[in-house]
């Protein structure tokens, strides 16, 4: 037993507290608490050296009710089994707040890829697969790319389903490489999927978006995507955008009071996403301290790095002009920092819906595998919009119900889709 | 006249349809045959902790065009030869409204009121897994019928998905659409009506903007069929249901109907209108006359007296042979039942079609379908009737067997 934070534990009290507010009974709970299906298998590999390795690999299916467990394989060294719990658990609340009809699901091997060389990485990549294979699938489990992971690896691993199932099954993992079975519009996605958000929630507020401006953590492949939205579609301005410079080890905040330019900075930027800070200042950036994109005085603020960001100490600096914040990262927000935006009264455009698109495309892909039959981007990224505003509306109205915090609210639609599909289908 | 029983009563109509048809009398004999039937006796613990023992039936009729399609009944009166008829009635329908699917039926003998609601899910996932030996999403898919609900099909959803290991929505239509269904599968059948309606007065010349309406039974047909009119224009003037009817001739407040029936269970009493019995609906002097309640409603006994323009059949059956005659002779223009009220299985298909691509259409692409696939079979028998210079009903029996009996021909007779 460990003092140490379990994410699990951590999950499983979020989920209470949302099941205490819609004072779900006993037998929900029992069956929400837990994964339905818990695996964990050996993955011998033969390494280049000629020495065999054996790497652990989990499979959780938090719950299928909805349709087939969905979620990411994390490559990571410090992977446990309750970290891919709690990650399935949340893939179910989060297909279930985009309204896709998807479970929950989450695996993992234990290893640090970086370790490995491409031949390795191959063979545990396929030996996963092989240790797991009978239970995925298009209909049952559908795994995609998450940390530590690459499309490459996914199309290593849909190979060796389709080889052990004798037939082509691109459906059965998603985020493949375009040509390989991968979806168009897969690197748009959560970035246009963020700005389709904003864009609701500005009509919500009514907000003129060609008089709103906004600032971003990151400049990743979410971040980008947002500002090009948040320009091109919207018609907003980006003051700021933030990196994590990696030959300074630290993190800077691009900022352009005039506006930046987006596709100007992808062009500056390498491919470890680090911003080039000379070309920028010629260009007229002015460099600032990392935190200091949360600072501005602008409408919206668009976290799209990495998690616990925004924290009481940080919040400080919030200008009151902030209207809106938009979590295009996975909980960039503590809940005490929640406190203090609820009590500015800014809306809270929480991470599962805010980042969804992404999910939501993985979806798209899968189903264009199964029909064999491709959309193109305009398509993917229209019905990407469609699925996105409705699902936003039904956190509004679940909000505007019962006067509730948008995260709270979302949490709430979530688990009550769930919870109906298992009251429908007899579970409970 | 000894009273025909359903499946003689469906032979009978065959063998009117199948004369205008130049077929072989082997393909004749195959279709008058249901392809398969299965009765299951099964047992259900009851909540006394006795055993009953029910019966069910599963009837395929015909597989020549695709999987199976026919709805699942829970009624006391349900009979073998009632779940051919039907099967063989889905045959028709799905062929003429252009749909990959044949006919078929199931129920079991039960009146569901005298369950309760543990007792009527044990007995629906044990019916379910005894007829899995025919039930599968591409070879035979089940659907709502009466006395069978949206959650009675999450049943046989569940249970077909456990013996499987994995969800398999695309087992059965009719579903809730947390888990499968399809958007506008509720107000398909009305809908579907009403599409009909408007082909058919463009086919007369007649002017659809505030033609007047009259609507008999206000249950999800008759009360969307209403909805859907008076929201595109027309001027419904009459409804009726079991408790009695209102009727305002310059056309009823359909919003506030249908509150004051949700209310209420009942159309009568509706404020602004006077009251109507069926009889007096039924002899109305209207554009349109929608019958959707039961079967034999216009008969010999009062076709006479039946002065609209266009009769939409709502309803499964709602005129007798000798009725129909009456009404042809009078020029009386029919919508017959199975092109009238095919909007619901095409949802169901579309459904069907949905949970296989595990992809979900907005309502607006699952109305756009529905219609196209209404409008083009009302011109098919159209041109058919007017081809043949027979009746529509004929002519929509023709153009179904018809297609059919070519598939059959096409698909060659095995081995």
């Amino acid at each position: 037993m460990t003092n140490e934070f379990n994410p699990f534990e951590v999950a499983q009290a979020q989920f209470d507290r949302v099941a205490d507010q819609l004072k779900l009974d006993h037998e929900v709970r029992s069956i929400l608490r837990w994964p339905l299906r818990e695996f964990r298998f050996q993955i011998p590999v033969r390494m280049d050296d000629g020495s065999m390795r054996v790497f652990f690999g989990y499979r959780v299916q938090h719950n299928d009710a909805r349709g087939p467990a969905k979620g990411g394989i994390r490559f990571h060294p410090n992977e446990t089994l309750d970290t891919v719990r709690a990650l399935a658990m949340w893939m179910t609340w989060k297909c279930a707040v985009a309204d896709i009809p998807l479970g929950g699901g989450k695996g993992g091997v234990i290893v640090d890829p970086s370790t490995l060389s491409v031949g390795e990485k191959e063979r545990v990549c396929r030996g996963w697969i092989d240790g797991i294979w009978k239970n995925l699938g298009p209909r049952i489990d559908v795994p995609a790319p998450d940390v530590g992971s690459t499309p490459q690896m996914m199309g290593w691993m849909m190979d060796e389903y389709s080889k052990l199932t004798g037939q082509y099954t691109p459906g059965a993992i998603t985020g493949k490489p375009v040509g390989s079975g991968g979806s168009l519009g897969r690197t748009e996605a959560t970035g246009f999927g963020v700005v389709y958000t904003i864009r609701e929630a500005m009509k919500h507020l009514k907000l003129d978006p060609k008089h709103c401006t906004a600032s971003l953590q990151g400049f990743g492949n979410v971040a980008q995507y947002a500002a090009i939205g948040f320009i091109e579609q919207l018609g907003g301005k980006v003051v700021a955008v933030s990196c994590y410079d990696r030959n300074d080890k630290t993190s800077y905040t691009y900022f352009r009071p005039d506006g930046i330019n987006p596709q100007f900075l992808q062009s500056i930027t390498d491919q470890y996403g680090t911003i080039d800070k000379t070309k920028a200042k010629e260009s007229g950036y002015l460099i600032e301290d990392g935190s200091a994109w949360l600072c501005k005085e602008v409408e919206v603020l668009i976290p799209a790095a990495i998690e616990g960001q925004i924290t009481v100490e940080t919040v400080r600096c919030l200008s009151p002009r902030v209207k809106i914040v938009a979590e295009g990262a996975n909980g960039p927000t503590t809940p005490e920092a929640d406190e203090v935006l609820k009590r500015h009264g800014v809306f809270l455009v929480p991470d599962f819906l805010c980042n969804a698109g992404g999910v939501t495309v993985s979806y798209f892909e899968s189903v264009q595998n199964d029909q064999n039959f491709y959309w193109d981007q305009e398509l993917v990224l229209h019905r990407l919009d469609q699925k996105m505003t409705m699902a936003f509306h039904g956190i509004l109205a679940m909000a505007v119900e019962h006067d509730a915090y948008m995260r709270d609210a979302a949490y709430m639609v979530a688990i009550d889709r769930v919870v109906k599909a298992m009251e429908l289908r007899g579970w409970v | 006249m000894a009273e025909l029983n359903a499946f003689q009563n469906a032979l009978a109509q065959f063998d009117k349809a199948v004369a205008h048809l130049n077929l072989e009398r082997g393909i004749v004999e195959l279709l008058r045959h249901p392809k398969r039937e299965l009765t299951v006796n099964f047992p259900v613990k009851m909540d006394g902790g006795d055993i009953r023992i029910f019966t069910g039936f599963r009837v395929h009729h015909s597989t020549a065009l695709g999987a199976t399609k026919g709805g699942i009944r829970f009624h006391q009166d349900v009979t073998l030869d009632e779940m051919r008829a039907l099967a063989m009635w889905m045959t028709w329908k799905c062929s003429l409204m252009g749909l990959p699917y044949g006919g078929a039926k199931g129920g079991v003998v039960v009146d569901p009121r005298t369950l309760s609601m543990r007792e009527l899910e044990a007995l629906t996932r044990r019916y379910a897994t005894e007829i899995s030996l025919l039930m599968n999403p591409q070879g035979d898919v089940p659907a709502p019928d009466v006395g069978t609900t949206g959650q009675i099909m999450a049943w046989i959803m569940d249970t077909y998905s456990m013996h499987l290991g994995y969800s398999m929505p695309a087992v059965v239509t009719g579903k809730p659409v947390e888990i499968g269904g399809s958007l506008g599968r509720n107000e398909a059948t009305g809908r579907g009506v009403i599409y009909a309606v408007r082909e058919a007065m463009k086919h007369l010349n007649l002017p659809f903007e505030g033609a007047t309406v009259a609507v008999q039974g206000f249950g999800n047909v008759g009360s969307i069929s209403a909805r859907t009119a008076h929201e595109t224009g027309m001027k419904v003037v009459a409804v009726t249901d079991v408790t009695g009817g209102a009727y305002n001739p310059k056309g009823l407040d359909l919003p506030a109907l249908i509150q004051h029936a949700t209310a209420t269970r009942s159309v009568a009493g509706f404020p602004g209108a006077d009251t109507i019995t069926n009889e007096e609906l039924l002899a109305l002097k209207v554009d349109v006359l929608i019958p959707a309640a039961l079967e034999n409603q216009i008969t010999s006994g009062n076709a006479d007296k039946v002065q609209c323009k266009v009769l939409a059949e709502g309803a499964n059956g709602p005129t007798t042979p000798e009725a129909d005659d009456l009404l042809n002779a009078k020029g009386v223009f029919i919508i017959p039942d199975i092109l009238c009220n095919g909007g619901g299985v095409v949802v169901s298909y579309l459904e069907w079609v949905q949970d296989l691509q595990a992809f979900f259409w907005e309502e607006e692409e699952i109305s756009r379908h529905l219609e196209r696939h209404v409008t083009k079979a009302f011109r098919r028998v159209v041109a058919e009737a007017e081809k043949r210079r027979i009746d529509n009903r004929t002519a929509a029996q023709v153009l179904a067997i018809q297609r059919v009996a070519e598939v059959t021909l096409i698909r060659g007779i095995y081995p």
